[in-house]
C-alpha cells in the first residue's frame, strides 16, 4: 500500500534540516521505501494570482470569452472557456512559459502566447484539474473560482498563494506497518532513521460543555468484532467548505476535499493513521447506536449511491431501525454529513481485522477505512483521533461538545511484552552491537526495555501491537535501524552442504541442450489449457486438474499432454514459419485420489512441414536414438497400428527395456484437422519422467581396430513392405566378418515396378586378425546376394 | 672432351632458360640428361681416355651433371610458381556471400536465463532441487507463518484447485475436512519441504513455475522463480548479503549497485527487498531532466529475500535455537528484462511460442 506523503507535514512532528532527497534515501535505506520524489513549485513556475477586472465577449467564438485579467504586474488579455467566469472572480493563471495539463488529461504541455480565434491570449486561466487538483470540487466546465479559498493579491505566486513549497514523496508502505500509514507514523519512523527528534501529537483531551446535551445511546452486541467504540456528539457547527490550509493537505495526500466535517475525518485518517466517522445526528432514529450483525438480505445505501444487500457476517453500526454504516467500510448515503447538518456524532472504532476483509470481499467495496482497518489497528488509537477531531471540529466547525465520550471496550489494554536475548541478535546480525546502542535504537521506535546483561523484557508500543509477534521481530527493527547496508558481506562458509543435484533435473537439462543442438527451437508455454483444447486431442477434461478460479476461459485445466499444446503452436506458426523443428519438455499433470498430482517429466519434439515426410520420421527417430545412446537408453520401436491419434502405417510404439514409453510417428489426419493444421506433422510424445531415472552417462572404450575394413554396396529390389532391420539380420547372420550393413537409400517409382522398392546397402566386412582377400570377400557377397534372393524374392540390380 | 662437356652445359643452360612449361622442360631434360641422352653419349666415349685424364674428367662430368641438374630443378621450380598463380588467380572466392549457418536449434529465453543463474549459484555450493508447483496449502502459506485468513494472502492472488473437476465452482479449501490445494504463488513452498527431506546444512536452489492471477504487459499467470534456501549453524544476514551480492555482480556485471531495503515477508524476519541501480538512467533517476520511466528513482525491485523465520523453521522441523538459515526468491522473467535490456514491450510474449520470436535468442 502506498501513502502520498507531504514533507511539510511529516516535519509539523518531526524536527529535522534535512533536504528531502537525504530523508527519501534514509527511510528507503531503513524504513519504508519511496518511491518517487515529487518537488512542487517546479511544477508550478509561472502560475499566478489574477483578479479578472473586465469580461468581453469573443467576436468569434459563442462559448468563449474574453477575460482582462490583472496579474499584479499588468493587465493582460486571456480567452476562456469557463463556464463560470465572472468579473471580480480570483483565478489562477498559467501565463506562457508555465506547463498545464489540458482539461486534467494527457502529458504537461508548456503554454506560449498565442491567439485564440483570432484574439491575443496571454496564457491560461486553470480549472483545478489542469493545475493536477483533480480532485478538487470543481464547477463541469469551469475555472477554479480560488477566492473561495483565498484572498491572495492578484500575481501572487500561485505556490505561495496555495502553500506549495513542498515535497510530496509516495511512499510503499508493507501491509505489516500499517501505523506507518500516517503522517505521525512516517514523522516517528523518520526519527528512528534520521536520528532527529519526533515530537509527539499534542492534543487537548475532550472537554464537555454542559449546557446542552444531546442524549445518544451507544451499545455494541458483537466486541470481538468490534474490541472498542468510542463517540462523542458535536453540537452546533456549521458545515461548510474547509479553509485553504485543509483543502491543500487533502488533496496535496490524495483526498478529496467535501465539507469541513468530512475533511477532518480525512485529516485525521491521513494524520493518525486510524479511520473516523460522522454521522448526522439527526438522522439517528431513536438518538440511538448500536454495533451489531447485520440481518440476512439487509439492505444498505451506501455512499457511493449504490444499494447492498448484506449478510449476517457483516458488522454494521446500525441506528433504532436500520444500518447507518457498513463498519469500517462504508458510511450511509443518507446518514452522513450534508449542508444542513446541525450536529454530528463522530465516531472512532476499532473492528476486527477479518471480519471487515471477509465484508469488503463480500460486498466488493473498498475504502481508505478498510484497507487500514483490514491490516489490524490498535484499541489504543482512537483515544488520540477522536479527540483530535473535535479539536478540529470545534475550531474550523464551530460548534461545542454536546455529549460525554462514549467509550465501549471489550477489554483493558494490555501492551504486549516479548523477552529479547541481545546475543541471538548478534548472532544473526553476523557484528558486534553493543546492547545500548540496540536498547537505544528501540527506545526510539517506542519500544521500553527493562532486564539486564543479555537478557531483556521489551514492551511493544501500541501503535506496533499488531506487527510485532515474536523476539525475531525486536532484532529486525534493531537490524534495519542499524543499517542493512551497513553489514558486512561474505560467502557462506561451514560444513559441506549435503544435498545433490536431482537427477532428473540435470537429464532435462541435457535433453534441452541435445535438442537445441540437434537443430530444434524449444516451445514454453502456460502449464494450463482450456478444456476444449484436451477435447480437441481427444482427452477427457474431467481427468485433469482443474482451477477453481481461473483468470480467463480458456487457460482453466492443468496440461494432461503437451499434444493439444504443439499443435495448437503449429496452427499458430504455420502461417508465417512454412516449416520448423520443434520440442518441448514440460510437465504433464495426472490427478490422483486424495493427493496431489503427479508432475511428470513429458518431451515432445516435433517436424512440420517438411517435404518428405518419410525423411522427416527418419530425422526424428535418429535424434531420438542418439538421444538415446547419450542416455544410456536401451530404445526400439514397436510398428503401431491401431492408434487412433496416429498415421496407421507411419507411426511405432518407442518401448524402453520392453516398456512402452512414446509413440513416433505421424500425427492422425483427423487431429491435425481439428487443430486446422494443413501442413503434415510428425512427432514424438515421450514420458520423460517414465524413463529419466534409467539415464547415465555411458563412457566405453571400444579397441580401434587394427586391419582394414572392405565396403561393398548392393542394390536389391524387393517388395515394398521388406523392412530394413530384417535385411540387416539377414546379411549379418551370413558370416561372422559382416562388421555392419548401412542403408543408403530407398527408392521407390519410375524403373520399379508397383509394390516394390530399390533399397541400397553399403556392406562393411572386417575381420578382427587379418586383412580380407578379395576372394574371402567375393564369396561372402556371394552368399548374401543368394539368400536375398531366396528369403524375399530380391532381384539384385 | 672437356670442351664438349663444357658446350653441353653452356647450351643446357641456355635452352633451360628459355622454357617455363613443365612438359617441354621434361623433354628436354631426357634430351640432356636421359639414359641415351647427349650427356651419356658423351660419357661413352670416357673409358678411351688415358687413366690419368680420365680421372679429372670424369670428375669434370660429375660437376657439369649437377649444374645441369640444378637449373633444370630450378626451371621447374620457375614453372609451377606460374602455373600455380593461375590456379589461385583461377580459384577466387566470393567471401562477402553470405555464410551457410548450422541450423541450429534455440533455447527459450527462460530456460537460458535458469540456466545462467543455476550456473552462479552452483559455483557457491547450492544443488538445484525439484518441489511440486500443485501444492498443499500448508506447504505454501501455514507453514510459512501465513495461517488461514491472514491478508498477506491476498498478496499472491493464488489459483485455487477444484475439489471437483466436475462443478469447479467448489474450491478445495471450501471444505473444512479437506486441505487446501494450490497452484504454487512462489517458489518458497520448497523451503519447508526441502527442511523436511534434506540433511543440514542445506544449500537449496529451487527454480520452478509459478502461478499468480495476473496478466498483463507486465505479468504472465504462469512465471518462474528461483528460491534460495540456505540453513546451517552460524548464519548471518551478512551470508545473505554476500551471497546476493555475488550472484548480482555475476548475473548483472560489476557496474551494476545493489542495496537491501527493509521489506516485510511472513516467513522471513527481517525480511528485505534487493534493488539493483536501473541500466535505462544509470541509477541517476533522471533522463534528460525528466523522470526515468522505468524505475523509482533509480533502483530497481530485484527481489524479496530475509532470515527464514523461526516460525518456518520449526515448521520444517530444525530447531531454531540452534540454526538459522536465509532464502530469496525472485522472479526470473524479471530478473531477465533487467540484466539484458530486452524490451520485449509485453512480457506475455514470452509464453506465446511465436517461432519468429523464439528464434531471436
Amino acid at each position: 500500500m502506498n501513502i502520498l506523503a507531504s514533507y511539510n507535514w511529516i516535519k509539523e512532528y518531526l524536527k529535522t534540516d534535512l533536504s528531502s532527497e537525504d530523508f527519501a534515501r534514509e527511510m528507503s535505506l531503513k524504513s519504508m521505501s519511496v518511491e518517487s520524489i515529487d518537488h512542487l513549485p517546479g511544477k508550478f513556475e509561472n502560475i499566478v494570482i489574477g483578479v479578472v477586472s473586465e469580461m468581453k465577449t469573443h467576436p468569434n467564438a459563442d462559448k468563449l470569452k474574453i477575460a482582462i485579467t490583472d496579474i499584479g504586474s499588468k493587465k493582460v488579455q486571456i480567452v476562456c472557456g469557463g463556464v463560470n467566469l465572472a468579473e471580480g472572480m480570483r483565478v489562477v493563471v498559467a501565463l506562457p512559459g508555465s506547463k498545464v495539463r489540458w482539461h486534467g488529461e494527457g502529458e504537461l504541455v508548456e503554454l506560449v502566447e498565442t491567439k485564440i480565434r483570432g484574439e491575443e491570449s496571454f496564457g491560461m486561466i486553470c480549472a483545478a484539474e489542469e493545475l493536477g487538483f483533480a480532485k478538487y470540487p470543481a464547477v463541469d466546465h469551469g475555472i477554479w473560482d480560488f477566492g473561495e479559498i483565498s484572498e491572495a493579491e492578484a500575481g501572487t505566486s500561485f505556490v505561495e498563494a496555495f502553500g506549495l513549497d513542498d515535497v510530496i514523496f509516495d511512499i510503499e508502505v508493507t501491509s505489516n506497518r500499517v501505523d506507518a500509514m500516517s503522517m505521525v507514523g512516517l514523522a516517528r519512523e523518520g526519527a528512528a532513521v534520521t536520528g532527529d527528534k519526533f515530537m509527539a501529537p499534542d492534543i487537548e483531551t475532550i472537554k464537555e460543555i454542559k449546557n446542552e446535551k444531546k442524549p445518544l445511546t451507544v451499545s455494541v452486541k458483537d466486541s470481538e468484532a468490534c474490541p472498542r467504540y468510542m463517540a462523542v456528539v458535536v453540537n452546533n457547527v456549521k458545515v461548510e467548505a474547509s479553509p485553504a490550509w485543509l483543502q491543500r493537505k487533502l488533496l496535496l495526500a490524495g483526498h478529496r476535499p467535501i465539507n469541513n466535517i468530512v475533511d477532518i475525518t480525512n485529516y485525521i485518517l491521513h494524520e493518525y493513521g486510524q479511520p473516523l466517522h460522522a454521522f448526522d445526528y439527526d438522522e439517528l432514529a431513536g438518538g440511538e447506536i448500536v454495533v451489531r450483525a447485520a440481518k440476512d438480505g439487509e439492505k444498505f445505501l451506501a455512499l457511493d449511491d449504490k444499494e447492498y444487500e448484506l449478510k449476517k457476517s457483516n458488522l454494521v453500526i446500525a441506528d433504532a431501525e436500520k444500518p447507518v454504516a457498513v463498519a469500517g467500510v462504508m458510511g450511509g448515503r443518507n446518514s452522513g454529513t450534508k449542508a444542513n447538518t446541525r450536529t454530528v456524532v463522530f465516531e472512532a472504532a476499532i473492528f476486527d481485522s477479518i471480519n471487515i476483509r471477509k465484508t469488503s470481499r463480500l460486498l466488493n467495496l473498498y475504502s481508505d477505512s478498510q484497507l487500514l482497518f483490514e491490516k489490524g489497528l490498535s484499541v489504543k488509537a482512537p483515544e488520540l483521533a477522536l479527540a483530535k477531531a473535535v479539536e478540529l471540529a470545534l475550531e474550523i466547525a464551530g460548534g461545542e461538545v454536546a455529549s460525554e465520550v462514549y467509550d465501549i471496550q471489550a477489554a483493558e489494554y494490555i501492551a504486549p511484552v516479548f523477552s529479547m536475548r541481545t546475543d541471538r541478535i548478534r548472532k544473526l546480525l553476523g557484528i558486534e552491537i553493543q546492547n545500548t546502542e540496540i536498547l537505544d535504537i528501540l527506545s526510539t521506535l517506542g519500544f521500553e526495555a527493562e532486564g539486564s546483561g543479555d537478557n531483556y523484557k521489551v514492551t511493544v508500543p501500541y501503535w506496533r501491537d499488531h506487527d510485532i509477534e515474536h523476539e525475531i521481530d525486536l532484532t529486525e527493527e534493531v537490524a534495519r535501524i542499524y543499517g542493512y547496508h551497513n553489514l558486512p558481506s561474505k560467502i557462506p562458509t561451514g560444513a559441506p552442504p549435503t544435498g545433490l543435484e536431482d537427477k532428473a533435473l540435470v537429464w532435462e537439462s541435457n535433453a534441452k541442450r541435445y535438442f537445441c543442438s540437434a537443430g530444434y527451437t524449444e516451445l514454453y508455454g502456460y502449464s494450463f489449457v482450456s478444456a476444449s483444447m484436451l477435447e480437441k486431442y481427444g482427452l477427457n477434461p474431467h481427468e485433469a486438474v482443474v482451477l477453481h478460479n481461473p483468470l480467463t476461459s480458456d487457460l482453466t485445466h492443468m496440461r494432461t499432454s503437451l499434444m493439444p499444446s504443439l499443435l495448437s503452436d503449429i496452427a499458430k506458426n504455420q502461417g508465417q514459419v512454412h516449416s520448423a523443428k520443434i520440442f518441448d519438455l514440460s510437465p504433464i499433470y495426472i490427478t490422483r485420489k486424495n493427493d496431489l498430482p503427479l508432475e511428470l517429466a513429458q518431451l515432445v519434439v516435433a517436424e512440420y512441414g517438411q517435404e518428405d515426410v518419410p525423411h522427416s520420421f527418419l530425422r526424428l527417430k535418429g535424434v531420438l536414438t542418439g538421444f538415446a545412446k547419450k542416455a544410456g537408453l536401451n530404445i526400439s520401436l514397436e510398428r503401431l497400428t491401431d492408434d487412433e491419434k496416429w498415421h496407421p502405417s507411419r507411426s511405432a510404439s518407442i518401448m524402453v527395456d520392453g516398456e512402452q514409453v512414446g509413440v513416433i510417428g505421424q500425427v492422425a489426419d483427423k487431429y491435425q484437422q481439428a487443430f486446422g493444421i494443413n501442413k503434415s506433422v510428425v512427432a514424438i510424445d515421450f514420458s520423460f519422467a517414465k524413463v529419466v531415472l534409467k539415464m547415465k552417462k555411458i563412457r566405453r572404450y571400444e579397441p580401434i581396430p587394427e586391419f582394414p575394413a572392405t565396403d561393398r554396396d548392393l542394390a536389391v529390389v524387393v517388395d515394398v513392405e521388406v523392412e530394413f532391420l530384417e535385411l540387416e539380420k539377414t546379411i549379418k547372420e551370413q558370416s561372422s566378418i559382416v562388421e555392419s550393413v548401412n542403408l543408403i537409400d530407398i527408392y521407390r517409382g519410375a524403373g520399379i515396378p508397383e509394390g516394390k522398392k530399390s533399397v541400397t546397402l553399403s556392406i562393411t566386412l572386417r575381420a578382427p586378425d587379418k586383412t580380407l582377400s578379395s576372394d574371402h570377400v567375393a564369396d561372402v557377397m556371394k552368399a548374401v546376394e543368394k539368400v536375398l534372393k531366396k528369403q524375399f524374392d530380391a532381384s539384385i540390380r | 672432351m672437356k670442351t664438349q662437356l663444357e658446350k653441353l652445359k653452356d647450351d643446357a643452360i641456355t635452352a633451360v632458360k628459355d622454357l617455363v612449361s613443365s612438359p617441354k622442360l621434361e623433354e628436354l631434360r631426357i634430351e640432356y640428361l636421359g639414359r641415351k641422352g647427349k650427356l651419356a653419349s658423351i660419357l661413352k666415349e670416357l673409358p678411351t681416355l688415358a687413366v690419368e685424364t680420365r680421372k679429372e674428367v670424369g670428375q669434370f662430368a660429375n660437376e657439369v651433371k649437377s649444374a645441369v641438374e640444378l637449373a633444370f630443378m630450378e626451371a621447374e621450380k620457375a614453372a609451377q610458381a606460374i602455373e600455380n598463380e593461375s590456379r589461385i588467380k583461377s580459384e577466387w572466392l566470393d567471401i562477402t556471400a553470405p555464410g551457410a549457418e548450422p541450423e541450429i536449434g534455440h533455447l527459450h529465453l527462460v530456460t537460458q536465463a535458469m540456466e545462467e543463474v543455476l550456473h552462479i549459484f552452483t559455483r557457491l555450493g547450492f544443488s538445484r532441487s525439484r518441489h511440486p508447483e500443485v501444492e498443499w496449502g500448508h506447504y505454501a502459506f501455514e507453514a510459512l507463518n501465513v495461517p488461514k485468513g491472514h491478508p498477506a494472502r491476498d498478496e499472491w492472488e493464488t489459483f485455487f484447485i477444484a475439489k471437483d473437476p466436475e462443478n469447479p465452482e467448489v474450491a478445495m479449501y471450501e471444505d473444512d475436512n479437506m486441505a487446501e490445494m494450490v497452484l504454487t504463488p512462489h517458489t518458497s513452498n520448497a523451503q519447508v519441504r526441502e527442511m523436511e527431506q534434506s540433511e543440514l546444512p542445506i544449500r537449496m536452489i529451487n527454480i520452478n513455475r509459478t502461478y499468480r492471477r495476473q496478466s498483463d504487459i507486465t505479468h504472465v499467470p504462469m512465471f518462474h522463480q528461483f528460491e534460495g534456501l540456505v540453513i546451517d549453524k552460524g548464519i548471518t544476514i551478512a551470508d545473505l548479503k554476500g551471497t546476493l551480492d555475488f550472484f548480482a555482480q555475476n548475473f548483472f556485471g560489476a557496474d551494476r549497485k545493489t542495496r537491501l531495503r527493509p521489506h516485510h515477508f511472513r516467513f522471513t524476519e527481517p525480511s528485505f527487498e534487493i534493488d539493483i541501480t536501473c541500466d535505462q538512467c544509470k541509477g541517476e533517476g533522471k533522463i534528460d531532466g525528466l523522470k526515468c520511466r522505468t524505475c523509482k528513482e533509480g533502483w530497481l525491485e530485484l527481489g524479496g529475500a530475509g532470515m527464514v523465520h523461526p516460525n518456518v523453521l520449526q515448521a520444517g522441523g530444525v530447531d531454531p535455537e540452534e540454526y538459522s538459515g536465509f532464502a530469496f526468491g525472485w522472479g526470473v522473467e524479471r530478473t531477465l528484462m533487467m540484466k539484458s535490456g530486452i524490451n520485449v514491450g509485453d512480457i506475455r510474449v514470452l509464453y506465446k511460442n511465436d517461432l519468429r520470436f523464439l528464434k531471436q535468442f
